[in-house]
């Protein structure tokens, strides 16, 4: 089902599957003009440092606001099948990964023409990836069985996403905020800021992420994950009479 | 094999009250009534899309079920082969197996040139056309049809009835709903009358009919 829904969307554009690497640039370029051309930030090696920020974080908001629609766009199907409602905000989400695999090789791209070496460390992305990918199946299918509830979700979902893009540190350094704990604080209690925290120590200061932190995120992740997979499929049918019903 | 249904409401709209109703396997039954009856609601509580607000459904766990509507939950962006194969995945077949049939699909829809292009661009009979061939897939042991046999023109139509009956053996309980007498009197033993989510009328097709006639 994903394939075919990234099929269907390519021949949707001129462009086609070129759309996949050309809106992630274009966000990176829109985000530069504004922080480092209009406002001047002193990030050093600010384009590098934003792509990495921006590129991951729209793997995770993309995805779960597409995610979050997953069940009520499919309303027609539902209320023809039993099928497992996990399946629609896991095609998205499947879908999304695929793309995101496209758009981690254009980073790559960009950091080795920028002149980095990749070295050891750089295998650290793998679990990097794989715990944000749990986070995104938690995230996305909460997000779904909510709209399901309430249409009105998607909106707070797609602000929400916002309110995460201000503070996560996708623009600005972690390391930048004066008070100590406070940014300890967000590193503790915003999983996606640590991941992008992470990303950047691996990809451009060489440094390897705080394994324990990693750990622990990761097995909180897959619990979340496992649990509200869980619970879509005991409660499947109630789902679906939502879904349908609303 | 029977059904036990009693005290069921569908969802938030309440469209099933007290509804009672037994089917032995085997049987093929029409399901009548005006628009909000109930009928859709009741095929998809028998058809475990969803459980009922109240009371209970008990139905053999062995007895494989589908219920076939159509027009619904086609992806306009896709084309109608990749609807198919999706629909055939989706309801159980290997891609493999989906891939096989897909060109027996496309001949029997007789979309032409239509079969390749994406579905937004079909009219509602091209929808329903593709929707009862790839609806007819599954060889289930209960068949839930809703008003999947008004399909298209009437030579369609007819095509569509002569494919159903010659997937129906003696062992498959059929559950159809129908706007055309006709339909229900060529495929059903038994019809039942629902007016606002209960059973107003239980037994032949012709008095059924007849007292569901009268009432209009």
């Amino acid at each position: 089902m994903a394939r075919l829904s990234l099929k269907a969307e390519a021949q949707r554009y001129y462009l086609g599957y070129l759309w996949w690497v050309l809106e992630p640039l274009l966000w990176v370029g829109v985000f530069y003009v504004v922080f480092y051309e209009l406002l001047g930030s002193r990030t050093p090696d600010f384009l590098m440092f934003l792509a990495v920020g921006k590129l991951m974080f729209i793997w995770f908001s993309k995805t779960v606001n597409y995610a979050g629609t997953s069940l009520v766009s499919n309303e027609g199907l539902i209320g023809r099948m039993d099928l497992p409602k996990s399946l629609f905000p896991l095609t998205v989400i499947l879908e999304c990964a695929y793309r995101q695999v496209v758009v981690f090789l254009l980073l790559f791209v960009l950091i080795l023409a920028d002149g980095a070496i990749p070295s050891g460390l750089w295998l650290w992305l793998l679990p990097l990836a794989l715990v944000q990918l749990a986070l995104i199946i938690f995230a996305g299918c909460v997000a779904s069985v909510l709209v399901a509830f309430q249409r009105d979700f998607a909106l707070l979902i797609n602000l929400g996403m916002v309110f995460m893009m201000f503070v996560s540190g996708v623009f600005w350094d972690i390391n930048d905020i004066v008070n100590e704990s406070a940014a300890q604080a967000l590193l503790t209690w915003n999983p996606i800021a640590f991941l992008l925290h992470s990303y950047r120590q691996v990809m451009l200061w060489e440094q390897a992420p705080d394994v324990a932190h990693l750990l622990v995120l990761g097995l909180l992740a897959l619990a979340a994950t496992a649990a509200t997979l869980y619970l879509m499929g005991r409660y499947g049918p109630h789902l679906a009479r939502r879904v349908v019903s609303a | 094999m029977s059904f036990g249904l009693s005290g069921a409401g569908g969802g938030d709209h309440h469209v099933l009250n007290d509804l009672d109703l037994e089917i032995q396997q085997g049987e093929r039954i029409g399901l009548v009534g005006r628009n909000g009856a109930g009928k859709s609601t009741l095929l998809r509580i028998i058809g475990g899309i969803y459980p009922p607000a109240g009371g209970t459904v008990w139905r053999d766990p062995k007895k494989t079920v589908a219920l076939l509507s159509l027009g619904l939950g086609f992806k306009g962006d896709l084309s109608g082969r990749d609807n198919a194969l999706l629909a055939a995945m989706l309801q159980g077949l290997t891609r493999r197996e989906a891939k096989q049939r897909l060109d027996a699909i496309g001949e029997f829809t007789e979309l032409g040139e239509f079969y390749e292009q994406p579905v937004k661009t079909y009219s509602s009979g091209m929808r329903s056309r593709l929707g009862f061939a790839t609806g007819l897939l599954l060889d289930t042991d209960i068949l839930l049809l809703d008003e999947i046999l008004a399909v298209g023109d009437q030579g369609f139509r007819q095509k569509a009835r002569e494919a159903l009956k010659d997937r129906l053996s003696p062992d498959k309980t059929v559950i159809l709903v129908h706007h055309m007498e006709q339909a229900i009197k060529e495929t059903c033993h038994r019809a039942v009358w629902l007016e606002q989510g209960r059973v107003r009328d239980d037994g032949s097709v012709a008095e059924v009919l007849a007292a569901y006639a009268a009432d209009a």
